[in-house]
């Protein structure tokens, strides 16, 4: 501290030689302003500054009287004031009466963050009379009283340099206008699980058009591969193909399936979206009907399915039934509509043949681009399994009679591969014993697993034993658990339910599984934690409760919108807890389990949100745009055109102005990132808000420092 | 005596209480196992994979999940003076599987350290450290040895302080640095006269 009080004193000294040379900066400034906006006053500047105790949050850790002296020393300083919570709405009543006793130009406040507060003390300076945008925030508390707690002498220091540096901001600040820009009203839908299909459906209800686009052949997602659902057992694709249907019928939803999405751009409001039909090879009856084919089209009828000679396995029953080259994953598809894989098809020509008159299929198929305008989007691309042979220690993809989570659901499912029985892969015998191994890969700090907990395995691993109880009598499940995570609605009484029914639970982490090579069976060991015994238990069958994480394409897909993702690849919404359905992209929202695992009821809830935040801007009709963009001040410009190739959203192009080449901005596009001021050699362009003598100004102030 | 009223003598051990009192734990013995160690020790979460993995376990009474949980409370008493501290192999199956990436094989070690300050330690272990001073090997080659490497087409002594008894004088000067020799002889001669 004392180095820096020294430091502070000589740059004092340099600063009274300094001034002249800043001052002329600061004029020049203020004309480019008046150019810019033209509607800035020539008056001198008077900047309130409003100091906030945050409770003890700030006024624990710093000499906030200290401070508040400070303050009045700073030049274009006219008043000081501070606050309890500046927030409160007495708070604000504080900034509003200074504004107008004394005639204030500018507001400083000195508190938490902009993303907390500044939108509140941009309307309590809109309510006092002066433009929001003359409103600058010091965060005195993320970036200083919280990390600098147990030092009050520095942090004190710290906020007047804060201070100072947001009031030579203040001072320069000029009246901005946000400008409206007209929302199209339609909105797409990334993805069509259960989270998809829903908040379409949301969207549609609520008389939006709705674009949904779906990677897979059909709808449904994971929860049309499910049998039964927890807590309640009804059958799963009972509850789903009603929605199914429901989607494929409604008028304004256009469904686009085997397709995903090649380009985005824009902003809110007015996304430009390129959605890439992947050639499917089999035109539906209403592609037919476009191309001139009098009842032609793909009718389901599935004759093309008889006559391919390629066999593949099904993706849809994990790999446990085969499938053609042509062909539907099962027959509650919607689209009913047969797809060609042409990674596999041999182009024989069989299919053509038998199809005939529908002319539905066409070999030489190619992928089509087709441009919608939305003006929100939501993303729904949810989750695979993560592939569980990685922790090789459970013998996944060694032995046999190891399966996940997901294979079971295709087991017991009366319509799955074995028509319901559940069998050992070996030998196809019904096991006796099935043992189910939970935090499989989830909660795992090793780097090869994960390390969040998937948080619907322990749910559906109790379905699981519930489900062998019901169908094979006499077949006992064994769970081996950790903790058992029955947190939602009715989970616990769930929990107490299969625990009567005869499932046994071990509180142990599955250490290994070996194999009987001779049997197949399976040595499940780990230590009883409750008896402090290790345990070797022999089963039939084991199923892995595999930890998940986003699906495959989930982070090509997200760039494209410019949404964030966290460590482990799932979407971040734009606040964990105020705001788990919306993006730091601005018209872009969450649904379901590709933000971060969650049940179906969780998974509707959230695409429900979705939805309804998705269709906000659009029944506003308008949104307004943040008018930080550039502005070109053209008797600087050159018309060289350089800043017009670096601008990543293309905002920029040249035109012809009185005689002249000069550049100019499509405000609506700009983003106001700074690339092109930062740039031009002329210094040409002015960045609203952020314009260069206001940041000179800023830098300036932290230079010279000391008091003023 | 009195007590038990005629019972075998072992009830009264049965009747003793066995509450565990915040007294019992001591924070800086966590600590130490931790710096020692240098495993996040304290991050057990009490899975059981690393019983579960243990070849000791079944055959023993060796916990190796009791001492981790013994780590994270600083139950230095009970976890020093247990003579399974002793029963790990070192094989660091454990370590291998331990979810939460801590190497319990050390957190053992690092006890064993702690355990020979306040000289807790079985004699067999004090009669390795003899065994390596005077031979450089824990285990040293013996003539049943010398025949099976003989037959693999290898030399009869490995290139170690067998075919090097020179070097042996360096390993000597290592275990005199840390007194570990000294304090072996002391301690057994302790137990054995
Ligand atoms: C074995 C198992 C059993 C379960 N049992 C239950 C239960 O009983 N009860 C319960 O409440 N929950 C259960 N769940 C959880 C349930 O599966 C999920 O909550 C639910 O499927 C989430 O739906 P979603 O729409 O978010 O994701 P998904 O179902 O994964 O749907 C995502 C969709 O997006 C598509 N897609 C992906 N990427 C793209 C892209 N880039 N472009 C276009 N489309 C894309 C996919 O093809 C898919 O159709 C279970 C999960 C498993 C693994
Ligand atoms: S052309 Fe392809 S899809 Fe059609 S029958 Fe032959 S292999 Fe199957
Ligand atoms: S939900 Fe249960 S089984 Fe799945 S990771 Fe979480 S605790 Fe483990
Ligand atoms: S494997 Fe690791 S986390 Fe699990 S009980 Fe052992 S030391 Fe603790
Ligand atoms: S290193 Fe020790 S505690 Fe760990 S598994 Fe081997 S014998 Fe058991």
């Amino acid at each position: 501290m004392v180095e820096k009080k020294k430091t502070t004193t000589k740059k004092t000294e340099t600063k009274k030689q300094d001034t002249k040379k800043v001052a002329p900066v600061k004029q020049e400034g203020k004309k480019q302003a008046k150019a810019a906006a033209g509607s800035t006053t020539e008056q001198k500047a008077r900047v309130g500054v409003f100091i906030c105790h945050c409770g003890t949050n700030i006024a624990g850790s710093m000499d906030l009287t200290a401070v508040e002296a400070y303050a009045k020393t700073i030049p274009n300083v006219a008043y000081v004031d501070n606050y309890k919570y500046m927030c409160s709405m007495p708070g604000q009543a504080v900034i509003n009466k200074a504004i107008n006793d004394n005639k204030l130009t500018g507001v400083v406040v000195a508190a938490c963050s902009p993303r907390l507060h500044e939108p509140t003390f941009r309307t309590a300076t809109k309510e006092g009379g002066l433009n929001p945008f003359r409103f600058e925030m010091a965060n005195i508390r993320e970036q200083n009283s919280w990390v600098h707690m147990h030092d009050q002498e520095g942090s004190t220091d710290k906020a007047k340099d804060a201070i100072r540096i947001a009031v030579a901001k203040a001072a320069l600040l000029q009246d901005l206008f946000p400008k409206a820009v007209p929302v199209e009203k339609a909105a797409m839908v990334v993805g069509a699980g259960v989270a998809g299909m829903q908040a379409a459906l949301d969207l549609s209800a609520a008389g939006i058009k709705t674009y949904l686009v779906e990677s897979d052949a059909s709808i449904g997602g994971r929860m049309s591969q499910l049998d039964k659902t927890f807590p309640t057992l009804d059958c799963s694709q009972c509850i789903l193909t009603p929605k199914m249907v429901d989607v494929g019928r409604e008028p304004l939803i256009e469904l686009f399936t085997w397709s995903e999405v090649h380009e985005v751009e824009g902003y809110i409001g007015n996304f430009d979206v390129t959605i890439r039909k992947k050639a499917r090879g089999v035109i539906s009856m209403a592609e037919g009907e476009a191309r001139g084919i009098v009842g032609g089209g793909c009718n389901g009828c599935g004759d093309c399915e008889g006559v391919c000679p390629v066999v593949k396995p099904n993706e849809f029953e994990m790999g446990m039934k085969p499938r053609k080259a042509i062909y539907i994953n099962h027959p509650q598809v919607v689209p009913l509509l047969y797809t060609i894989d042409f990674n596999s098809c041999v182009k024989c020509g069989l299919c053509v043949t038998i199809c005939g008159e529908k002319k539905a299929i066409d070999l030489e198929a190619k992928d089509e681009f087709v441009k919608v305008k939305v003006g929100t989007a939501i993303l729904a691309t949810g989750y695979e399994l993560f592939p569980i042979e990685k922790k090789a220690e459970w013998g996944y993809k060694k032995f046999e009679n190891v399966i996940t989570g997901l294979e079971f659901e295709r087991l017991i499912c009366a319509s799955g591969p074995t028509g319901g029985h559940l069998v050992r892969p070996s030998d196809g015998q019904t096991p006796k014993k099935v043992g189910f191994v939970l935090c499989a890969g989830s909660r795992d700090n090793t780097g090869i697993g994960k390390p969040y907990c998937s948080r619907f395995c322990c749910m559906y691993s109790l379905k699981h034993a519930h489900q062998i109880i019901e169908k094979i009598p006499g077949c006992t499940p064994y769970l081996f658990y950790m903790d058992i995570r029955s947190f939602g609605k009715a989970y616990e009484e769930f929990y107490y339910r299969i625990q009567d029914e005869g499932a046994k639970f071990i509180r142990g982490r599955v250490a290994n599984i070996l194999e009987d090579p001779k049997t197949k069976s399976l040595h499940v060991m780990t230590d009883d934690t409750l008896l402090n015994r290790p345990i070797d238990l022999e089963m039939d069958l084991v199923v892995l409760a595999s930890a998940v994480q986003p699906s495959a394409d989930t982070n090509r897909t997200r760039k494209l919108f410019g949404v964030s993702c966290s460590m482990d690849g799932w979407l971040l919404e734009a606040h964990p807890k105020l705001n788990p359905c919306g993006t730091t992209t601005a018209g872009v929202f969450l649904a379901g389990v590709c933000q971060g695992p969650k049940d179906i009821p969780d998974t509707v809830a959230s695409a429900e949100g979705a939805a309804s935040a998705a269709s906000i801007p659009i029944h506003k009709g308008e949104v307004e745009l943040e008018p930080y963009f550039a502005t070109c001040i053209a008797e600087k410009c050159a018309g060289c055109g350089m800043c017009v190739n670096l601008c990543p959203y293309s905002a920029l192009a040249l035109v012809k102005k009185d005689g002249r080449t000069v550049m100019e901005v499509t405000e609506a596009k700009c983003k106001g990132c700074g690339t092109c001021g930062g740039f031009c050699p002329g210094g040409a362009i002015w960045m609203n808000h952020f314009a260069t003598p206001q940041i000179v100004a800023q830098i300036d102030a932290f230079l010279l420092g000391g008091e003023q | 005596m009195a007590r038990t009223k005629g019972y075998p003598a072992a009830l009264d051990k049965k009747l003793q209480d066995t509450k565990f009192y915040l007294d019992d734990s001591n924070p800086e013995f966590t600590k130490n196992v931790k710096a020692i160690s240098r495993t996040t020790a304290h991050m057990c979460y009490q899975c059981g994979t690393c019983t579960g993995s243990c070849p000791s376990a079944p055959r023993s009474s060796y916990r190796i999940r009791l001492f981790m949980r013994r780590a994270v409370l600083g139950l230095e008493n009970e976890a020093l003076t247990d003579p399974d501290l002793w029963l790990c192999t070192t094989c660091y199956s454990c370590a291998d599987r331990c979810p939460r990436d801590i190497i319990p094989t050390d957190v053992i070690m690092s006890m064993r350290n702690l355990a020979f300050k306040r000289d807790i330690i079985p004699v067999n272990f004090l009669k390795t450290v003899q065994a390596i001073y005077s031979s450089g090997h824990g285990v040293p080659n013996n003539d049943v040895n010398r025949a099976a490497r003989e037959k693999l087409g290898l030399t009869r002594d490995p290139p170690t302080t067998h075919m090097y008894p020179e070097y042996i004088k360096g390993i000597q000067k290592i275990l005199d640095h840390y007194k570990l020799k000294a304090n072996a002889d002391r301690i057994v001669k302790e137990r054995e006269g």
